[in-house]
C-alpha cells in the first residue's frame, strides 16, 4: 500500500512541471503585464516603474523567471502576490477555507439527495419517480453553472428571501456566536444550490445505471429467496456495490467542484480561492496563478489517490500492492 | 455545516436575529488634545453605522506600497498628514500640522504640530514620526512612488527637526505642488514601525494579512481606525478614541461609529444594493440615473449631480516619426504627413458632434470637451480654449486647404492620391468608449473619411501605445483634476504619456517647446496668478494644436441616504469630503 501511495505522489512531479511551464509560457505570451495598469497611470514616475520591474524580475526573459522560480519552489518558497505583498501560500490559505466550507457543503447535498434518490428510482424503472429525477436530473445539467448562479442572485434579490452574495451579513461581526453560525448557513443555501445541483443529476444518473446493473446479479435474487424485506435488499446489498464505481469519481468530483466555484463564486460575490484565482489571472499577478495551479492539480492528483483508497477500503476485492 | 434541508426555518430564525438593534459602542472618552481642531459645521449627534460599497480590493493598507486609489483611500481613513487637500474647495488646509510658515525663500517651511495628539494606541505623535516617515520614503531599499513626488530632478528634500512640534521642510528649488504634495503624505508611527524599517521587511508590513488578524496595529491619527478586513467582504472602521477635531461643544468627532466598505466586485451588483436601500453611498454612472431616481422615496434617498467629472476622453493621431529596429516606420509616411498636419486634426475635430455623443451615448448627461482640464478642476480649468462646435462644411474647407479632395468615389483622398483611411484603436472593456468611439466612424464617414474601428484588450492597447507605437490612431481617457504638476507626464514633450510622441529628446515642434517651458516654469513658482496663467496658456496650446481631440466628459453623480446630515460632496475624489462630521438622527438604517 505504501509504496503504491509513494508511487502515485512522485507522478505529481512531472505533472506540475509540465503545467507550471505551460502557465510560465501562456503568460509571458498574453499581452501586458502585472505593470501595465501602472504605466497607464499619468502621475508615476518611469523611473519607478523601471525600479519595479527590476525587483519583480519582469526585465528578464521568461526561461529566467521560471527557472528562479522553480529554484524557489524547492526551497518551498511559492514566491509573494505582486498584488498584496504576501506569501502566495499565505494568501490561498487566507482564502481556502471558503471555497472548502462551500465545497464540502455542496458534495454532501450531492450525495445525501442523489443516493436515496437514485436507488428508489432504480427500484421501479419508469415508475413515476424514476421519470420525475430523470426529468430533473437532464433539466440541471443541461442549465450551465453560471446561468444558474445568475438566476440565484436574481431571485435573491425579487424575493429578498436570501443574501445578494457573500459569505457573512455587514453585521456578522456584532453578531453572537450561534448567529454567526445560523447567518452563515443563511449565506450559504444559494451557492450550495447553485454548485451541488449539477452534481446531484449527475450522481443520480450514474448511480441509478449502477443499481440497476446491480438489481441483475444472481446474488441479489439469492438475497431475495432467503426472504429478506426489499428495503435491506436495496440499501444494504445493492447499494454498497454499487456505489464502488462512484467511489471512484470524487478524486474528481473534488477537483471539478474548485473549478467550478471559480465562476459560481465570481457571480456570486463568494469569498474564495475562485474569486482570488480569477483576479489574479486579471492581474497576471505571475505567483499567485502558478500557486493556485499547483494547489488545483496536487487536489486532483491527491483527489484521485483518496477515492483508489477508498474504493480499497470498500470493495475486498480491489488490491494495491507491488 | 447546516444542510439547507429547512431553509424557510433557517430564515425564520435569521429575521429574528437581523431584526436585533445595531451595537452601541462605548466610547473611549480621552481629554481632548491642546491642539484640538474645532468644526465649523452644525452641531450633531454620536452614532450610527455609515454603509458604501467599494468595487476594489485594498491590495495593502501600507502608504510605502499603495499604487491604486482603492488602497490609498482606505490608508487615507485612518493615516492623517500634515496638512489636507480639500477636494471642495480645492485649498490646502491644516492637518497634523497646525499652521507653517514659508520663509522668503520660497523653500523652506516650517510646519507647526497640533500639541497633545495621540496616535490610536494612545503613544504620543511627534516630529520624529514625521522624520521616521521621510526617513522610510527616501531609503533606496523601499522603492516607493512618494520618493519621486517628493523630489525635484532626482533630489531629495531636506527634513530636519527643530524641536518635538517643529519640522522644517526645504525642498532644493522651488517647487511649486510642495504642500499639495505633502498633503498625501500619511505620516507613520515610527514606535510601531521601526523595527521593520531597521531589518528591512518595512514594504510586507501592514500588508492584509496582518490587516485581517491583527488590525490594531494598524495606528490611526485619522478620523478612523481599522477595526476588521474580511477579503473580498467588507472592511469595518470605527471611531478613532484619540482624533484630534471636535465640534463646537467640544464632542470629539467622528460621529459616525462605524464606517463599514461591502466589497462588491461586480459594478451592476453594487449600484443594485444602493438601488435597494442596503448601503449609504454610491457613486452612480450617468447611465443608471434614471432608473435609480424611481426607488428614491421609497428607499430614502437622493441622488445628486456632482456636475463635469475630471475625466477626459480623446481622440489621438501617432505623430511618432521613429521607425522599429527592423527600420520600418511606425506610421505610414504618407500617414505621418496627415496626422502631422495641425488643419488635419482641426477638421476632425470639427466634424464630431459632440453633442449627439453627450445625447446618445451619456443620455444627455455631459458637456462637449475642448481642453485638457474639465470643469471639474476649478482651480486650474481655463474656459477660454479654442472650440471645435461640430461644423462639416468648415472640416472640408480645413481639409480642402490642407490638400485633400474628395475623388469621383465620394472617398477623400490626400494631394497624392492615396486614400484616407485609418484604424481607431480602443479598449473593449469600456462599453461607453466602444459607443463613442462607433458614432465617431460614423461622423468621419460624413466627411469620406474611412475609420476602422478595433477593440483591444487594455494590456494590448497600452504596449502598442507605449512599447511598439505600431498603430495609427487611439481613443483613451485620462482622469485630469489636481495640480498641473501631475501633468507633466502627459504635457512635456519627453513625457511618457505624451502619446501622439512620447519620450522625446527634443521637443518635434515649437508648439511643445513653449509647452515645456510653460510647465517647467509653472513648477518654480509659488505664485498661484502666475501658474494659473502658465498652465491657461498650456491648455490653449493643447486645444490650439489638437494633438489631443478631446470629446465629452460624462457628468458624475453620487446617491446618498437622507437621513446623513452635513454631507459635503467633493466635485472630485472621495464621494463624501467631511465623513468625520456625518451625523445622522435615526440610528437604525
Amino acid at each position: 500500500m505504501i509504496p503504491f501511495i509513494l508511487r502515485r505522489l512522485t507522478t505529481l512531479v512531472p505533472m506540475l512541471l509540465a503545467v507550471t511551464l505551460l502557465v510560465f509560457i501562456l503568460m509571458s505570451l498574453a499581452p501586458g503585464d502585472f505593470l501595465t495598469p501602472v504605466k497607464a497611470q499619468r502621475d508615476i514616475n518611469p523611473a519607478l516603474i523601471a525600479e519595479l520591474q527590476k525587483s519583480f524580475g519582469l526585465d528578464r526573459p521568461w526561461y529566467q523567471q521560471y527557472a528562479l522560480w522553480l529554484g524557489n519552489v524547492l526551497h518551498l518558497d511559492f514566491g509573494y502576490s505582486w498584488t498584496y505583498k504576501v506569501p502566495v501560500a499565505q494568501l490561498i490559505a487566507q482564502r481556502a477555507p471558503a471555497t472548502i466550507l462551500l465545497s464540502v457543503t455542496s458534495l454532501l447535498l450531492a450525495w445525501t439527495l442523489a443516493i436515496p434518490l437514485a436507488v428508489l428510482a432504480a427500484a421501479r424503472p419508469g415508475g413515476w419517480i424514476d421519470r420525475l429525477t430523470s426529468a430533473a436530473a437532464y433539466f440541471a445539467l443541461a442549465i450551465p453553472e453560471f446561468f444558474l448562479a445568475l438566476l440565484a442572485v436574481w431571485m435573491a434579490a425579487r424575493t429578498g428571501w436570501f443574501p445578494i452574495g457573500g459569505l457573512t451579513s455587514l453585521d456578522h461581526d456584532f453578531l453572537s456566536p450561534a448567529a454567526q453560525f445560523l447567518d452563515i448557513a443563511h449565506h450559504l443555501i444559494l451557492p450550495t444550490l447553485v454548485l451541488g445541483l449539477g452534481g446531484v443529476a449527475g450522481t443520480l444518473r450514474v448511480l441509478r445505471a449502477n443499481v440497476l446493473d446491480v438489481l441483475q446479479a444472481e446474488y441479489i435474487t439469492a438475497a431475495r429467496a432467503k426472504g429478506l424485506s426489499e428495503k435491506v435488499v436495496l440499501f444494504r446489498h445493492v447499494l454498497r456495490n454499487a456505489l464502488n464505481p462512484l467511489l471512484s469519481t470524487i478524486g474528481y468530483a473534488f477537483a471539478g467542484l474548485l473549478s467550478g466555484s471559480l465562476l459560481v463564486e465570481n457571480v456570486m460575490n463568494y469569498p474564495g480561492l475562485g474569486r482570488l484565482v480569477y483576479e489574479a489571472f486579471i492581474r497576471e499577478d505571475q505567483f499567485v496563478v502558478l500557486g493556485s495551479v499547483v494547489v488545483a492539480c496536487s487536489l486532483l492528483i491527491v483527489g484521485n489517490l483518496l477515492s483508489d483508497l477508498a474504493l480499497a477500503w470498500s470493495d475486498p476485492r480491489v488490491r494495491y500492492g507491488r | 455545516m447546516a444542510q439547507p434541508i429547512f431553509p424557510i426555518a433557517l430564515c425564520a430564525l435569521l429575521l429574528l436575529s437581523a431584526c436585533s438593534p445595531p451595537p452601541k459602542i462605548s466610547r473611549q472618552t480621552h481629554p481632548l488634545p491642546a491642539g484640538v481642531d474645532t468644526a465649523r459645521s452644525e452641531i450633531g449627534r454620536s452614532g450610527g453605522v455609515f454603509i458604501d460599497s467599494s468595487p476594489g480590493e485594498p491590495s495593502t493598507f501600507n502608504p510605502l506600497v499603495s499604487e491604486d486609489a482603492t488602497s490609498g483611500g482606505f490608508i487615507g481613513l485612518f493615516l492623517d498628514s500634515l496638512v489636507h487637500n480639500n477636494a471642495v474647495t480645492q485649498e490646502v488646509e491644516p492637518g497634523l500640522a497646525a499652521r507653517w510658515d514659508i520663509a522668503p525663500d520660497n523653500r523652506t517651511f516650517t510646519f507647526h504640530l497640533r500639541p497633545g495628539v495621540l496616535w490610536s494606541d494612545g503613544h504620543p505623535f511627534s516630529a520624529d514620526d514625521v522624520l521616521f516617515t521621510f526617513q522610510a520614503i527616501y531609503d533606496p531599499r523601499f522603492p516607493n512612488r512618494a520618493a519621486f513626488d517628493l523630489s525635484v530632478d532626482g533630489q531629495k528634500f531636506k527634513v530636519e527637526k527643530i524641536d518635538d512640534l517643529t519640522v522644517r521642510l526645504t525642498t532644493p528649488q522651488i517647487y511649486a505642488p510642495f504642500l499639495e504634495t505633502v498633503g498625501g503624505v500619511g505620516l507613520l508611527p515610527k514606535h510601531e514601525l521601526e523595527p521593520a524599517f531597521r531589518d528591512g521587511t518595512l514594504l510586507k508590513s501592514w500588508n492584509v494579512s496582518v490587516a485581517q488578524k491583527e488590525p490594531q496595529r494598524l495606528l490611526a491619527t485619522g478620523a478612523f481606525r481599522l477595526r476588521s478586513y474580511q477579503p473580498a467582504e467588507r472592511i469595518v472602521f470605527e471611531a478613532n478614541p484619540h482624533y484630534w477635531r471636535a465640534d463646537a461643544q467640544g464632542v470629539r468627532l467622528p460621529y459616525v461609529d462605524f464606517l463599514v466598505t461591502k466589497l462588491v466586485k461586480d459594478a451592476n451588483a453594487s449600484t443594485l444594493a444602493f438601488a435597494t436601500g442596503q448601503t449609504d453611498a454610491e457613486g452612480l454612472s450617468p447611465d443608471n440615473v434614471a432608473w435609480i431616481d424611481r426607488y428614491a422615496s421609497r428607499y430614502g434617498f437622493s441622488v445628486f449631480n456632482r456636475g463635469p467629472s475630471p475625466n477626459t476622453g480623446f481622440i489621438w493621431f501617432n505623430q511618432n516619426p521613429g521607425h522599429d529596429t527592423a527600420g520600418k516606420p511606425f506610421v505610414t509616411p504618407y500617414k505621418l504627413a496627415w496626422f502631422t498636419d495641425r488643419r488635419f486634426r482641426q477638421a476632425i475635430s470639427h466634424g464630431i458632434d459632440r453633442q449627439g455623443l453627450v445625447r446618445g451615448v451619456l443620455f444627455g448627461r455631459g458637456q462637449p470637451l475642448w481642453g485638457p482640464e474639465t470643469p471639474a478642476n476649478k482651480k486650474w480649468y481655463n474656459p477660454n480654449v479654442t472650440q471645435y462646435p461640430f461644423d462639416p462644411a468648415r472640416s472640408r474647407a480645413l481639409l480642402a486647404e490642407a490638400g485633400f479632395q474628395i475623388g469621383p468615389d465620394q472617398k477623400l483622398h490626400d494631394r497624392h492620391g492615396n486614400l484616407v483611411e485609418f484604424t481607431l484603436n480602443s479598449n473593449q472593456e469600456n462599453q461607453l468608449r466602444v459607443n463613442m468611439a462607433t458614432a465617431f466612424k460614423e461622423n468621419m464617414r460624413d466627411l469620406g473619411i474611412t475609420v476602422n474601428l478595433s477593440f483591444l484588450d487594455f494590456g494590448t492597447l497600452v504596449g502598442k501605445i507605449q512599447d511598439s507605437y505600431d498603430y495609427e490612431a487611439g481613443m483613451l481617457g485620462l482622469t485630469g483634476g489636481g495640480d498641473p504638476a501631475g501633468g507633466i507626464s502627459v504635457f512635456s514633450s519627453k513625457g511618457r504619456l505624451h502619446q501622439w510622441y512620447p519620450n522625446q529628446k527634443t521637443p518635434a515642434t515649437p508648439w511643445e517647446a513653449r509647452i515645456d517651458q510653460l510647465m517647467s516654469d509653472q513648477l518654480h513658482t509659488l505664485d498661484y496668478p502666475t501658474r494659473k496663467k502658465y498652465f491657461d496658456e498650456v491648455q490653449k496650446i493643447m486645444s490650439d494644436e489638437s494633438p489631443y481631440i478631446y470629446l465629452v466628459t460624462a457628468n458624475a453623480y453620487v446617491g446618498l441616504k437622507d437621513r446623513w446630515k452635513n454631507i459635503r460632496i467633493p466635485p472630485l475624489g472621495s464621494l463624501v469630503w467631511n465623513l468625520d462630521e456625518l451625523w445622522t438622527p435615526l440610528l437604525t438604517p
